[in-house]
């Protein structure tokens, strides 16, 4: 008898920079392979001073049906091969009856965008077409991969910024713990578009003295970052009771141990480390957990100078200075609404494997980080506790605890 | 003015690049809905890229209920092309 009625995760899909599978993201992470590169279009802007971003290689999604491609913009795309993974890894070809399904995105596809905004402003609406429409609604891959996958359950396109994904799986995993459903898929996606790029150039958060060397560009909590990189991906993740899991004989990846999120109010661009502790402390005690019982942190560490600060002094706050911290964002960028959940499915797996994965391109950190066990080297440690952070610009803050499954 | 064959060229033409048919399903007898499977969001679509073949205006006298065949649009398109010629 589950009284806590536990939650589990049974499947997990991905398509990152790395290119097409979880396979392919965590290869990539444990080889520290680089898949940043210069984009021809920011080095056309003059005026935007990062030159690179990481994206996923275009491949040939014509297996999708055109019925259901026809409204999937690129993140679509994106999602669809994530969650026909994650539903095979949890043991099923079609979606099962009632499956929930939570995922959303940063904003919408700015392609299509631009692309619509092209013919209103030549005023050649008669160019439109329902497909533009339907690839551009806040919540449109989400829709489009319910209708390609039949998944008929509550459907949620919560969208936080860079905490997207891991507010969707938050949300999946409240839901699930609640009785409300029993099964779900979840997660964030997105696809990069240079203006993602330029915004945050202006907004000052972007790596910038790197750009001759895409593989060191971002450098979290180095003395030397700069600031982030943009990418995208769609990670997601198969939820379910662990009574649910038990019960068809599903093999249980990890075990969902806690969760919590809470809001800046003091700044939209500048998190404070009070409230980013307080969201980390939040999780501890959803899951019933003290911060010695935390094995590992990995981190939101976009690799800006503020954030990094933030987000490791309020680590500080709440764990010692043995607390091991990584962050991934030096091999994939940032890919924002999917990075919480593409990274939650790297942590899935360096639990399964008792390893952590080192921060690429940290070789001296910035004295003003907290004091913590910063992890530069792959280490193979027993693993069985992870808090996975992600904090949006807008002030939405997430943490969420994953557990080697008993 | 425009031939028939001309039509249904680049009607054809039109029809395989934006939903991807094959030349063995486009024969005239061919049904939109039931062999074709385009479904009202595409009958939209396809006027859009209709219109920009043949730079004519479709979308004020098109009905699919009336249009059931592949050669009901040949001739629908080919009695627009005559209006516009006179």
């Amino acid at each position: 008898m589950d009284e806590n009625n536990t939650v589990v995760i049974t499947g997990m899909g991905a398509v990152s920079p790395y290119g097409q599978g979880v396979n392919a993201l965590w290869n990539g992470l444990l080889n520290n392979d680089n898949c940043m590169h210069t984009v021809e279009e920011l080095q056309a802007l003059e005026m935007v001073n990062t030159k690179v971003a990481a994206t996923v290689e275009q491949a040939d999604y014509s297996f999708i049906p055109r019925k259901h491609r026809r409204t999937m913009s690129r993140m679509g795309l994106y999602a669809y091969c994530a969650a026909v993974e994650a539903l095979k890894q949890a043991g099923y070809e079609n979606a099962p009856a009632n499956l929930g399904f939570f995922m959303g995105s940063t904003l919408n596809s700015i392609s299509v965008w631009l692309q619509l905004c092209g013919y209103s402003q030549g005023a050649h609406l008669e160019l439109i077409k329902t497909s533009d429409f339907l690839q551009i609604m806040n919540h449109s891959p989400l829709a489009a991969v319910c209708q390609a996958l039949k998944i008929n359950g509550i459907s949620v396109g919560s969208s936080e910024a860079c905490a997207t994904g891991l507010m969707n799986m938050g949300l999946a995993y409240l839901s699930i713990k609640s009785g409300l459903i029993t099964q779900a898929l979840c997660g964030g996606t997105e696809e990069y578009h240079p203006m993602f790029s330029a915004c945050f150039d202006i907004m000052q958060a972007t790596s910038k003295n790197s750009n001759e060397n895409p593989s060191a560009a971002c450098r979290p909590f180095d003395e030397s970052r700069t600031g982030l990189v943009v990418s995208e991906g769609c990670g997601l993740l198969f939820m379910e009771s662990k009574k649910s899991a038990v019960a068809r004989g599903a093999e249980i990846l990890a075990e969902v141990a806690g969760f919590y999120s809470n809001t800046e109010t003091e700044s939209m661009a500048y998190p404070s480390a009070d409230t980013l502790k307080q969201c980390m402390q939040g999780a501890l005690f959803c899951a019933g957990l003290k911060p010695e019982d935390i094995d590992l942190l990995n981190a939101h560490a976009t690799g800006t100078v503020a954030g990094d600060i933030a987000e490791t002094q309020a680590a500080q706050a709440v764990f010692n200075a043995e607390l091991k911290i990584n962050s991934l964002k030096g091999h994939i960028g940032h890919s924002m609404g999917a990075s919480g959940s593409l990274e939650s499915i790297a942590c899935v797996n360096m639990l399964k494997e008792n390893t952590v994965v080192p921060t690429k391109n940290l070789n001296r950190k910035d004295g003003r980080c907290g004091n913590l066990n910063y992890i530069k080297q792959k280490e193979n440690i027993p693993l069985n506790i992870i808090m996975k952070n992600s904090f949006a610009i807008g002030g939405n803050n997430c943490s969420l605890i994953l557990r080697r499954s008993l | 003015m425009i031939t028939r064959d001309e039509i249904i060229k680049r009607t054809n033409e039109t029809l395989k690049k934006e939903f991807e048919f094959t030349d063995e399903q486009l024969v005239p007898s061919a049904s939109l809905k039931d062999d074709l499977c385009l479904d009202s969001l595409d009958a939209v679509d396809m006027v859009v890229v209709l219109e920009q073949q043949f730079g004519v205006t479709l979308r004020q006298g098109y009905n699919l209920s009336t249009m059931v065949t592949l050669n009901d649009l040949y001739d629908f398109i080919e009695n627009l092309a005559r209006t516009h010629q006179k």
